[in-house]
């Protein structure tokens, strides 16, 4: 069972505060720090009551724990599967070379169940041992904080170096693509790793720029949306990811904000296209002037 | 019943996260047409879960709940949190911190007696210690073998148990399992794994990435092992304009994820209407496995073999004609050439033909051209030619993009 009280956030929270007071009498402020660690919101008067009137019998008045271990619990049988289900993916790969022994468990699912039917064909290549070394030497500067030197093949098909400190990676499951977000580079921070010919820490004298980390240049875009072919719920649905407010105008009207990474501007007026007459953008006026310029560059396509 | 923060039942909250979040343009009133309580406990209880991702907006019409998460800027699904929240009894809690402290490793082998003797012991220092009778015990048991966690085996007439060997996640696995828990069907698992080792900065982020399917994640388990064993489900969907139900007897065949569109469906064989049909997974509201499909390899062939025609997942189109072309053309300049690179990329059947220097053509034969629609609007400012063989959707198609000429002011002359 996927929901189930074993995996619930009052049930981490016990074990938490079990651990701790294995090693001695826990006071209250360490109680409570553990909850909101663990819990939810409104968890604190629930869990702090349940122990205190020993209706759950685990940790004597004395703030000592009732069970002499630190608690511990096998991996339930829907863990294993979806553990050897991961294990199962290429991309596994990029993080260990281990395999995982689990006999009496089956994958939770295999290529066959699933299937992504509009990712990029273009992915980044999971299986190539060049991509799988720099992909790990990336993932360890940016844990332990070193600059790299990278070389990688820019667009006109020529080599560019660079060195930054990598900050993070961030994945884009449409595009299937890894891209190393770095700072204090001359060349905008952003590497698609699919692109690096070569990458190595680099062991000169490095000096982090103030200010060098690449802030999102956040841009917002209002729309009106006419609730027809199911429009309403097909275009909430596609722009969910983003932050979004929507507010209902008319009988079948609704008035959307949307907003996005300017970067990433030119996707959202294809992606706003796609809607067709179902949206209409309102503001701000270079958005609305960069679909109206896309429609007249539409008009002047003659067959 | 007093409100709680923890609940039994998923699927209630279910609809609310799905109404909050998706949409987050309904009132309260417009809620509680059903029952005010309701909403005000769902709201009450998503709030203390999700905290400041719980945002409201004053409107003529009263207080709008809504959620807003960038998934751009959270690393980790907010959303799991909802599947962390199962209810329990106290003697649920106190039962299964004992019977792991009691079987503490799987060298530790205990009858059902010997371990009642034992969980008395734990309890003497409480001022009203608790009584767990054996059957209790014995029910726990059972529930925590079923889980995978407790082992049984018998000894002549008895009983014994022990905690099953496995082995465990450790912080090494962190950057495993913060990718997978987002990008992996079921991806809560990986959430609740993840929570065994200490809290970390995760070092990976997330473009494009929708989170909605962590609201489907039951339903999803559900298929996948009914899948696993080759066996029918009867499943119950909704309609969601006129919350009508239905049950259908399936064999489900493979869960079909849309990354651009955030939807996922299942793909399924239905006996009655003799045909493969998609269903939108957030649309399924309950699953139960049925028997073994002896047919099940012979299906999920026949599904692969649609696989060449399938743009989505519609396997019939609107005009009847069992399969539709579409093709049409591009235009582009000589430095726009990943144009056709995006074509090629982007397309997900079909084929694509270089013309000449400046333009590129794509053509596909489909089970439903109308599928392909929004795609190909992208391509809107270089499109010089297009035909399908649906004559109504083309015109549709022209018919759209003239009234997106009037929307913004750009009427007259041909659309093309």
């Amino acid at each position: 069972m996927i929901f189930s009280e074993l995996y619930s956030a009052y049930y981490n929270a016990v074990a938490g505060i079990l651990k701790a007071a294995a090693a001695r009498p826990l006071g209250s402020g360490e109680l409570r720090g553990i909850i909101e660690k663990n819990a939810f919101g409104e968890s604190l008067p629930n869990i702090e009551s349940a122990i205190a009137e020993e209706r759950w019998q685990l940790l004597c008045k004395d703030g000592s724990a009732a069970v002499r271990n630190t608690p511990t619990m096998p991996l339930t049988m829907l863990e294993k599967r979806w553990l050897k289900a991961i294990y199962a993916d290429p991309r596994v790969r990029l993080f260990t070379d281990e395999e995982i022994d689990l006999p009496d468990a089956d994958p939770l699912f295999g290529p066959d169940d699933i299937s992504v039917f509009d990712r990029y064909s273009d992915g980044d290549p999971y299986e190539d041992e060049a991509y799988i070394k720099n992909f790990r030497l990336i993932l360890d500067a940016v844990r332990n904080r070193y600059p790299l030197s990278i070389h990688i093949t820019n667009r006109r098909g020529g080599v560019t170096h660079m060195v930054m400190m990598p900050e993070y990676l961030e994945y884009s499951e449409k595009d299937d693509k890894f891209r190393l977000i770095g700072s204090s580079c001359r060349y905008g921070g952003v590497v698609n790793l699919g692109r690096i010919v070569s990458c190595r820490p680099y062991t000169k004298p490095f000096e982090e720029k103030p200010g060098g980390k690449k802030q999102p240049r956040i841009g917002t875009v209002e729309f009106e949306l006419y609730d027809k072919r199911n429009a309403l719920e097909r275009v909430l649905m596609h722009f969910a990811h983003f932050e979004k407010q929507a507010e209902k105008t008319g009988e079948d009207r609704y008035k959307v904000t949307v907003k996005y990474d300017r970067d990433d501007e030119t996707e959202i007026v294809i992606r706003f296209l796609s809607f067709g007459p179902m949206v209409k953008a309102t503001a701000p006026r270079h958005f609305v002037e960069l679909i109206k310029g896309r429609l007249l560059r539409q008009k002047n396509c003659g067959q | 019943m007093a409100y709680s923060e923890l609940i039994k039942n998923f699927s209630r909250i279910r609809d609310y996260m799905r109404e909050f979040y998706v949409y987050g343009f309904k009132s309260r009133e417009e809620y509680t047409k059903k029952s005010a309580r309701s909403y005000d406990d769902e709201r009450r209880r998503l709030e203390s879960w999700l905290g400041d991702h719980m945002r409201f907006r004053r409107t003529a019409d009263g207080k709008n709940i809504f959620i807003s998460i960038d998934s751009r800027l959270s690393r980790h699904n907010p959303l799991y949190r909802a599947w962390k929240t199962k209810s329990f009894t106290d003697g649920d809690i106190t039962l299964h911190f004992i019977l792991f402290d009691i079987l503490d490793s799987p060298d530790t082998v205990l009858s059902l007696n010997e371990i009642a003797e034992k969980i008395d012991g734990y309890l003497t220092s409480f001022s009203e210690p608790r009584m767990f009778d054996a059957s209790t015990v014995r029910k726990k048991l059972n529930e925590y073998i079923a889980e995978g966690i407790i082992v049984s085996e018998k000894r002549g007439k008895t009983m014994f148990y022990r905690r099953a060997e496995s082995e465990s996640v450790t912080a090494e696995d962190a950057d495993m399992l913060d990718f997978f828990s987002e990008v992996s069907p079921c991806g809560v698992i990986g959430s609740y794994l993840l929570d065994k080792i200490e809290p970390h900065e995760s070092h990976v982020a997330f473009k494009h990435h929708y989170i909605t399917a962590a609201m489907d994640s039951d339903i999803v388990c559900s298929l996948l092992y009914a899948m696993s064993e080759k066996r029918y489900a009867a499943i119950e969907t909704v309609t969601r304009h006129n919350r009508r139900i239905s049950q259908k007897y399936v064999i489900p065949l493979r869960i079909m994820v849309s990354v651009q569109g955030g939807r996922q469906y299942l793909m399924a064989y239905v006996p009655r209407f003799k045909r493969m049909i998609s269903f939108r997974t957030d649309n399924i509201i309950s699953v139960e496995p049925g028997e073994v499909c002896g047919r099940f390899d012979e299906f999920r062939k026949k599904l692969d073999g649609m696989l060449p025609n399938l743009w989505g997942v519609s396997t019939q189109s609107a005009s009847g004609e069992r399969i539709e072309h579409v093709e049409f053309t591009v235009t582009y300049k000589a430095d726009e050439t990943y144009i056709h690179q995006r074509l090629e990329r982007e397309k997900r059947c079909g084929s694509v033909e270089k013309l000449d220097e400046h333009s590129s053509r794509f053509s596909a034969d489909v089970f439903d051209a109308g599928e392909l629609v929004p795609w190909i609007r992208t391509f809107i400012c270089r499109i010089t030619d297009i035909s399908f063989s649906n004559k109504e959707l083309e015109t549709q198609f022209w018919d759209d993009i003239k009234e997106m000429y009037a929307m913004y002011g750009l009427e007259g002359g041909d659309s093309r």
